[in-house]
C-alpha cells in the first residue's frame, strides 16, 4: 500500500520522499524546472521496497508492515504485520483490487473508497494511486524562500491544472534548495481548507539519490492523529517478472 | 473417503516440507478468540456461555512454483461441550505458465463485492458465513489467465465424498471499468435417508464497477429446474462515502435480492429461514442495508438490518470495533429479532420451525500473531 513515491503508497509522501535529488544546486531556477528536477528523482522506473506505517491517534499507536512493488503506473502492495498479514492491494491504471486472504477472494473497490484511509491511515487509496508527474497535474509558481531545520528551501505552490482529477487542489512545497528534496508540503482541498501536511522526518543517500526514509502525514481534520510511513529497504530498478501486476498474482 | 483425501494431501505436504532447504523461513501464525455469548430467548430467559477459538496458518515458502498452504480452526462447540476442529485449508498449488493447479481442501468463493450473492459457487451469505466452514471444500481448481483481468476458472468439489461431485466453471473479465463475471454450478444427486434430492444446476451473472460516486452492482441468477421452468433470482446493490467536516467518513451499502422462496434458505441458511412454509408469497424480496461510521483510525460503529419487504420481519445487528493495540482487537456484535408471529425473522416460529431468539449479544477480544 503505500508505495514510494508517485506510486505507492504515499503519494504524496513520496512526492515529497521522492522528492530528489539533485546534485548541484541551481542559481536562479524557476518554478517548473525546480519541479522537474524533483520530478525526474520521483519518476523511479520501479521499486521494491519493505516499509512501515506508524498510526499514531492520541496516546495509541499501531504498525503496520509491507512489501512494495511498483512501475510507473502500477503497483502491488503486501501486508505482513499479523493482523493483516497476507491483505494485498493491486493498483492498475486507475483500477485498485483488493485480495482477501482468508477466503482467498478478489474484490474490485468501489472507485468512492479511493478517497478512503488506507487500513485505517491518513493514506488514502487516491494518495497511492497519484502516479503521475507533479507537472503533469499541477502548475507551480515560487511564493518564497524559507529555511526548515537549518536547510534553505524553495516554497513552492502547485494548483491543479484545468480539468485534471487529483486528490488536492493545492499543494505548497518546501523543496530542499541542496538536495532537492521535500521537506513539507501542505495539501489543501479547493475551498481552501488544508487537508494534510507531510513532513521529512529522516533523508539518506541511496544509490546515489537521496531518499526521504522517514516522514510523517498529519490529518489536519482529525486532532492528535498522524501517520508515519518509514522506508526499511529499497531497491531501485529491480527485475520485475511479468505477470506481476496481474489478478492471478494476487491469489 | 474425505479424510483419505485429507491424509494424502498432508502426506504430500510433509515431503515437501522435507525438502525445504533449513534456511528457508517457516511461520505460524494465526488468531486467538475469546468471546461471551448471551441468547435471549422466546420466554425472555438468557442464556450465556463462553465462546474460544483458535485458528492456526502455517506459512510455508513457495517451492518450485509450488505453494502449500495449512490453516486449521480449533473451537469449543456448544452443542457438544468438546473442543473440535475444522480444517480450513490443506492444499498445494502449482503455478504452470498458463495454468494454476490448486488441489485439497480450499476456499472457493466467487464474491464480487455484494453481502448476499446468489450466485456464489457454495450459497450462503457472505455476512452470516462466519465459521460454517461452508466455503471450503475438498476440490481441485484448474484456474487459467487470459490476460490481466481475464480468466476462466474450472472447480470440482466432493462435498459430500467422491461419489458427489460438484462441478462449477467461470469467467471472469473486465469492461469499460466494470468487473464481470459468469459462471455455472451443477450440484449432485443427492440420497438423503432415502430421499433422492435431484441434481441441480444454476447459471449467474455478475457485474460491479461505478456509476459517478456511487459503487454499483448487480447479480442474476437462474437455477434450473426438472420439469424445464426455471426460477430467477437478482440482486441489485450500491455503496457510497461520505465525508465529515471533521475528516470521520460513514460508509453506506444497501441491496435488494429478489428470489423464490424455495431458494432462499440456500443463501441465508436454515436458521434464518426456519419459518419459509408459512405466510411468505412465493417469491421473496429481501432489502438489506448495512452503515459503517468511523470513529477514529481505530474504532468503528457499524450498523446492519435485513428486512424481508414481504412481512416486514426484521433483524437489526448493531456492533463495534476498537483496535485495542497492534494485534488486539476488541469486538461488540449483537442482533435483534423483530416480526410477528410466523413471519421470516420473527423471533418466535412455528412448531417444528427452527427456533429463533429474540436477541443475542457477543462480546470478546480477538488476538492476531
Amino acid at each position: 500500500m503505500r508505495k514510494v513515491k508517485g506510486f505507492l503508497l504515499i503519494g504524496i509522501i513520496m512526492s515529497i520522499l521522492f522528492s530528489s535529488i539533485i546534485i548541484a544546486p541551481a542559481l536562479e531556477m524557476t518554478a517548473e524546472e525546480i519541479i522537474n528536477k524533483r520530478d525526474d528523482n520521483e519518476y523511479i522506473i520501479s521499486i521494491k521496497a519493505e516499509a512501515e506505517m506508524i498510526i499514531v491517534s492520541g496516546g495509541r499507536k499501531i504498525t503496520k508492515t509491507m512489501l512494495i512493488l511498483s512501475d510507473k503506473r502500477n503497483a502491488l502492495i503486501e501486508f505482513t504485520n499479523p493482523q493483516d498479514r497476507g491483505t494485498k492491494f493491486l493498483k492498475r491504471e486507475n483500477d485498485l483490487w483488493m485480495f482477501f486472504p482468508d477466503a482467498e477472494e478478489i474484490i474490485k473497490i468501489s472507485g468512492h473508497m479511493l478517497n478512503q484511509g488506507m487500513m485505517g491511515s491518513d493514506f488514502s487509496y487516491q494518495d497511492i494511486m497519484e502516479s503521475d508527474k507533479l507537472t503533469d497535474l499541477y502548475d507551480f509558481k515560487i511564493i518564497g524562500e524559507e529555511e526548515i531545520d537549518g536547510h534553505p528551501c524553495y516554497v513552492l505552490e502547485g494548483v491543479a491544472r484545468e480539468g485534471v482529477k487529483v486528490s488536492y487542489y493545492r499543494r505548497v512545497s518546501w523543496v530542499d534548495k541542496e538536495r532537492f528534496i521535500g521537506l513539507q508540503e501542505e495539501l489543501y482541498a479547493q475551498s481552501g481548507k488544508l487537508l494534510k501536511e507531510t513532513k521529512l522526518n529522516e533523508a539518506q543517500e541511496i544509490e546515489g539519490r537521496w531518499i526521504p526514509v522517514d516522514s510523517v502525514m498529519e490529518n489536519k481534520l482529525r486532532k492528535d492523529t498522524y501517520t508515519g510511513f518509514k522506508i526499511v529497504q529499497i531497491d531501485f530498478n529491480p527485475e520485475i517478472p511479468e505477470g506481476t501486476f496481474t489478478l492471478q498474482n494476487l491469489r | 473417503m474425505k479424510k483419505y483425501f485429507s491424509i494424502a494431501i498432508l502426506f504430500i505436504i510433509f515431503f515437501l516440507l522435507g525438502s525445504i532447504s533449513i534456511s528457508a523461513k517457516v511461520d505460524i501464525g494465526g488468531e486467538l478468540a475469546a468471546s461471551l455469548i448471551g441468547i435471549i430467548d422466546n420466554q425472555g430467559n438468557i442464556f450465556a456461555y463462553p465462546q474460544e477459538s483458535l485458528d492456526l496458518e502455517l506459512f510455508l515458502p513457495t517451492l518450485n512454483n509450488t505453494q502449500t498452504k495449512f490453516e486449521i480452526y480449533l473451537f469449543n462447540n456448544p452443542m457438544s461441550g468438546g473442543f473440535d476442529y475444522l480444517i480450513k485449508k490443506l492444499y498445494l498449488k502449482h503455478r504452470f505458465e498458463k495454468l494454476h493447479l490448486t488441489l485439497g481442501r480450499q476456499p472457493i468463493s466467487w464474491s464480487f463485492g455484494s453481502m448476499l450473492n446468489p450466485v456464489d459457487f457454495t450459497l450462503g451469505s457472505v455476512i452470516m458465513d462466519e465459521e460454517t466452514g461452508s466455503k471450503y471444500q475438498n476440490a481441485i481448481e484448474a484456474y487459467y489467465p487470459i490476460n490481466w483481468n481475464s480468466s476462466i476458472t474450472a472447480i470440482a468439489a466432493f462435498p459430500n465424498g467422491f461419489r458427489n461431485m460438484k462441478w462449477g466453471i467461470r469467467g471472469r473479465t473486465m469492461l469499460e471499468g466494470y468487473d464481470l463475471t459468469l459462471n455455472y454450478v451443477r450440484e449432485p444427486e443427492i440420497d438423503s435417508m432415502g430421499t433422492i434430492i435431484p441434481a441441480n444446476q444454476r447459471i449467474g451473472f455478475t457485474a460491479k464497477g461505478d456509476l459517478g460516486p456511487l459503487g454499483v452492482y448487480g447479480a442474476l441468477g437462474y437455477y434450473f429446474k426438472d420439469n424445464g421452468d426455471g426460477d430467477l433470482a437478482y440482486l441489485i446493490g450500491g455503496d457510497y462515502s461520505y465525508f465529515f467536516e471533521a475528516g470521520n467518513k460513514i460508509y453506506f451499502q444497501l441491496e435488494y435480492l429478489s428470489m423464490k422462496k424455495d431458494n432462499l434458505s440456500s443463501i441465508l441458511g436454515p436458521f434464518f429461514t426456519g419459518n419459509l412454509t408459512n405466510n411468505l408469497k412465493e417469491n421473496v424480496g429481501l432489502i438489506l442495508g448495512m452503515a459503517n461510521y468511523e470513529i477514529d483510525e481505530f474504532s468503528q460503529i457499524n450498523l446492519m438490518v435485513i428486512s424481508s419487504l414481504n412481512d416486514g420481519s426484521i433483524i437489526v445487528m448493531p456492533g463495534y470495533r476498537n483496535q485495542l493495540s497492534n494485534n488486539l482487537s476488541f469486538n461488540l456484535s449483537t442482533a435483534i429479532y423483530f416480526g410477528k408471529e410466523d413471519t421470516l425473522f420473527a423471533p418466535n416460529v412455528s412448531e417444528g420451525a427452527q427456533q429463533k431468539p429474540k436477541g443475542m449479544i457477543g462480546i470478546g477480544l480477538t488476538y492476531s500473531f
